[in-house]
């Protein structure tokens, strides 16, 4: 589950959803009473307010701070800082220019653990990598004269054709920056 | 009588939202009431570009209207309509408020640069010069060199976003801070009294200060390419501002706190008004400390949270600075938190008069907080390397401007009767609220959804089930023009109010 979260979108569609719900539920109710059930101000005790004042921003520093924390294993800042002291990941040059990508390495295979290193040579440009199912992986972005790659790790789980698209508008032919990868 | 009147009687259609009589309160009234006017003209060009967008694509008419519609719209709705429709207001009540007059040189130079501005870059964009409203630097200048627009196009995009900039972030701040604390006092212009210790006021300065501290590098930036493209610069004074680096560093810690500025300055607004449409007329918020705080929060957490426009650029981007603007994203947000307590306290203890000024402000500070969470959400390093670069990001910079607007235009709706003697149309206003509302919903999620499905954002080329999502914004945005229409008629269909 946590790790849907995380590394699937449709994850972070669903953790939209869990933060916005509740919100929704309490302003509509709020403003529905005191707006047409009965506008009369409200005779709850003062210090009631200061405790779901103080109950409330506890809530949400807690509730932020467990999202994030959830999340550290997942960043893919923290994946390739780790990966680097291990041997078996394999180094892959992309460079980006207008409209095209050149890869040092297009096949791969199920299990193979791949540092991507990407530039780009003219415009800023991204390197995005989608599942067959066409859910994003990650994407890099690349700002020419960045002084070193940008960097990601990925394993493949999966056999099948990855598309590889530019996702920072580039000009008239940004959409046809595309490409395929294979997994066998 | 003042030339804004005179301008804004002359205009066809549109003239009609502001049948402004001709009185002693010109000098608050005249000139955020053209500037507003303006703003819904620049709307309703924009907004038939919203939905030519998915029309291009299932009509199969190429990429080049898309880029073409995508720039416009974008830089349309951003600068001349939701901008200018906040300077507008902001001045009205910066007016009305300190007793100060809003009619001077500066108010009609920001509005001389700002529409001037816009139309140049208009122009540029209709000869090709399709950039998008973030410029994506050094796209302009590598375009020249690989022959998709000309140097005279490049010349004439960036001089008119030169004049936008200028008014944006020298001539509005300045023109308020200068009302703020030196122009005299005329006590007949002060007819909502406040004092500079009021939350609506210390948003709107602070707003104002982020735009002039936080836009200058970015006007040095800026401005030194464009010397060098007029032939007063040699090439060798400004390499280090032509680093693409630097120029989308300074362009971000901008475009990010412009949003957060506009954020602030509305949120001062509400805490300002929400106080005047309670039910037992106790003209207080629940508490104007926590109104305070949460500014300023909202302020000092937001100044180097722009990092997080840059985390996929790692490890060019150093990782301690992703974690910096991860943290300090969410950070923003227990400001927001902070403020959904004193609104909805304040709401819980006077009740609240349903008038509907107060629920386009409540149902806009709804929408500002939906997108906040959008905000958080793709702020979380892991999440970001999935969302980044896909609808769900163009979602987000489109749903927090619409969210903004429509707080203004509630503000609007709010002081529409102390600007014209004219009393809104009630019903249509209702109806207005309700589509506007449910269409920003399903315009929403449209884009959320797209994003989360790996759609991505400014494609030229739309494949598979992309339609889908597209289909909805269509469907969405059609409502949103026709929320727009009721709003537009509101106000034209408004009565004289007399004594
Ligand atoms: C009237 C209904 C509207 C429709 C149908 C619509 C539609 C769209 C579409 C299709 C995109 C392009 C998404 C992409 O390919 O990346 C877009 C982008 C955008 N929209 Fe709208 N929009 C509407 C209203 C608005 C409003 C009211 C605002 C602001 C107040 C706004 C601001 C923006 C901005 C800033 C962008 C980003 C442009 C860019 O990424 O370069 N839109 N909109
Ligand atoms: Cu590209």
């Amino acid at each position: 589950m946590i790790e849907f979260l995380y590394t699937n979108a449709w994850g972070a569609f669903i953790a939209l959803l869990m933060f916005q719900i509740p919100f929704l539920l309490v302003f509509f109710h709020v403003v529905n009473k005191k707006a047409f059930v009965d506008s009369e101000p409200s005779k709850t005790d003062p210090e009631k307010y200061s405790y779901s004042r103080y109950g409330w921003i506890a809530f949400v520093v807690v509730a932020f701070i467990v999202v994030n924390a959830a999340s550290i294993k997942y960043m893919p800042t923290i994946v390739e800082a780790n990966a680097s002291t291990s041997q078996d990941v394999k180094n892959v040059s992309v460079t980006a220019r207008s409209w095209f990508f050149e890869f040092s390495e297009m096949e791969y295979k199920v299990g193979q653990t791949v540092r991507f290193q990407a530039k780009s040579v003219d415009t800023v440009h991204s390197f995005a990598l989608f599942h067959p199912d066409g859910s994003q992986l990650f994407t890099l972005m690349l700002v020419p004269g960045a002084g070193t790659e940008s960097a990601v790790v990925h394993t493949f789980t999966e056999p099948g054709e990855y598309t590889v698209r530019c996702l920072e508008y580039c000009g008239v032919a940004h959409h046809a920056m595309k490409n395929t990868l294979t997994v066998l | 009588m003042s030339a804004a009147i005179n301008i804004i009687e002359k205009v066809p259609f549109f003239g009609g939202m502001f049948k402004v009589e001709d009185n002693e309160l010109n000098p608050v009234n005249a000139w955020p009431s053209l500037m507003a006017m303006t703003a819904f003209v620049w709307f309703a060009i924009a907004a038939v570009l919203g939905v030519s967008m998915p029309t291009i694509q299932f009509l199969d008419l190429g990429p080049n209207w898309y880029y073409k519609n995508i720039t416009l719209h974008g830089a349309a709705m951003a600068f001349p309509f939701a901008f200018q429709l906040m300077v507008a207001m902001s001045l009205h009540r910066a007016g009305a408020c300190l007793g100060k007059r809003a009619d001077d040189l500066f108010v009609s130079l920001f509005y001389i640069f700002m529409n001037v501005g816009a139309l140049l870059l208009t122009l540029a964009v209709l000869s090709g010069f399709h950039v998008t409203y973030t410029v994506m630097f050094p796209l302009p200048v590598v375009g020249v060199g690989n022959g998709q627009w000309s140097m005279a196009t490049l010349v004439l995009g960036f001089s008119g976003i030169a004049l936008v900039l200028t008014s944006m972030i020298f001539i509005y701040p300045i023109k308020i801070l200068k009302m703020s604390f030196f122009e005299k006092t005329d006590d007949t212009l002060q007819v909502a009294e406040r004092t500079l210790k009021d939350p609506g006021m210390v948003g709107m300065i602070m707003g104002v200060l982020i735009l002039l501290v936080t836009g200058t590098p970015l006007m040095i930036v800026a401005g030194s390419l464009l010397l060098h493209l007029y032939g007063i610069f040699p090439a060798a004074w400004i390499g280090w501002a032509a680093d693409p680096v630097v120029f989308e560093f300074v362009f971000y810690i901008f475009a990010h706190n412009l949003m957060e500025a506009m954020a602030i300055m509305i949120i001062g607004a509400v805490y300002s008004t929400l106080p005047l449409c309670l039910a037992d007329g106790a003209r207080k918020l629940y508490s104007d400390k926590i109104a305070m705080i949460a500014l300023w929060i909202l302020l000092v957490t937001s100044l180097t949270s722009f990092f997080h426009h840059f985390y996929t650029m790692y490890p060019a981007l150093p990782s301690t600075f992703a974690y910096h603007g991860n943290i300090m994203s969410y950070a923003t947000a227990v400001g927001a938190a902070l403020t959904i307590f004193t609104i909805l306290a304040t709401i819980w203890k006077h009740g609240i008069i349903a008038t509907p000024a107060l629920f386009l402000i409540l149902g806009g500070f709804v929408m500002y907080i939906l997108d906040g969470v959008s905000a958080i959400v793709i702020s979380n390093v892991a999440w970001n390397f999935k969302l980044h670069g896909t609808m769900w990001a163009g979602g987000h910079a489109m749903v927090v401007l619409i969210a903004i607007s429509a707080l203004w235009m509630g503000m609007l709706y709010y002081h529409y009767p102390l600007m014209t003697n004219r009393t809104i149309d009630d019903s249509l206003a209702r109806s207005s609220i309700k589509y506007l509302f449910i269409s920003y919903l399903g315009l929403f999620y449209s884009f959320m959804a797209a994003g989360a499905a790996g759609m991505p954002r400014r494609n030229g080329d739309w494949e598979g089930d992309w339609f889908i999502y597209g289909g909805f914004i269509f469907f969405f945005g059609m409502m949103m023009l026709y929320a727009f229409v009721l709003y537009f008629l509101s106000l034209t269909r408004s009565k004289a109010i007399d004594y």
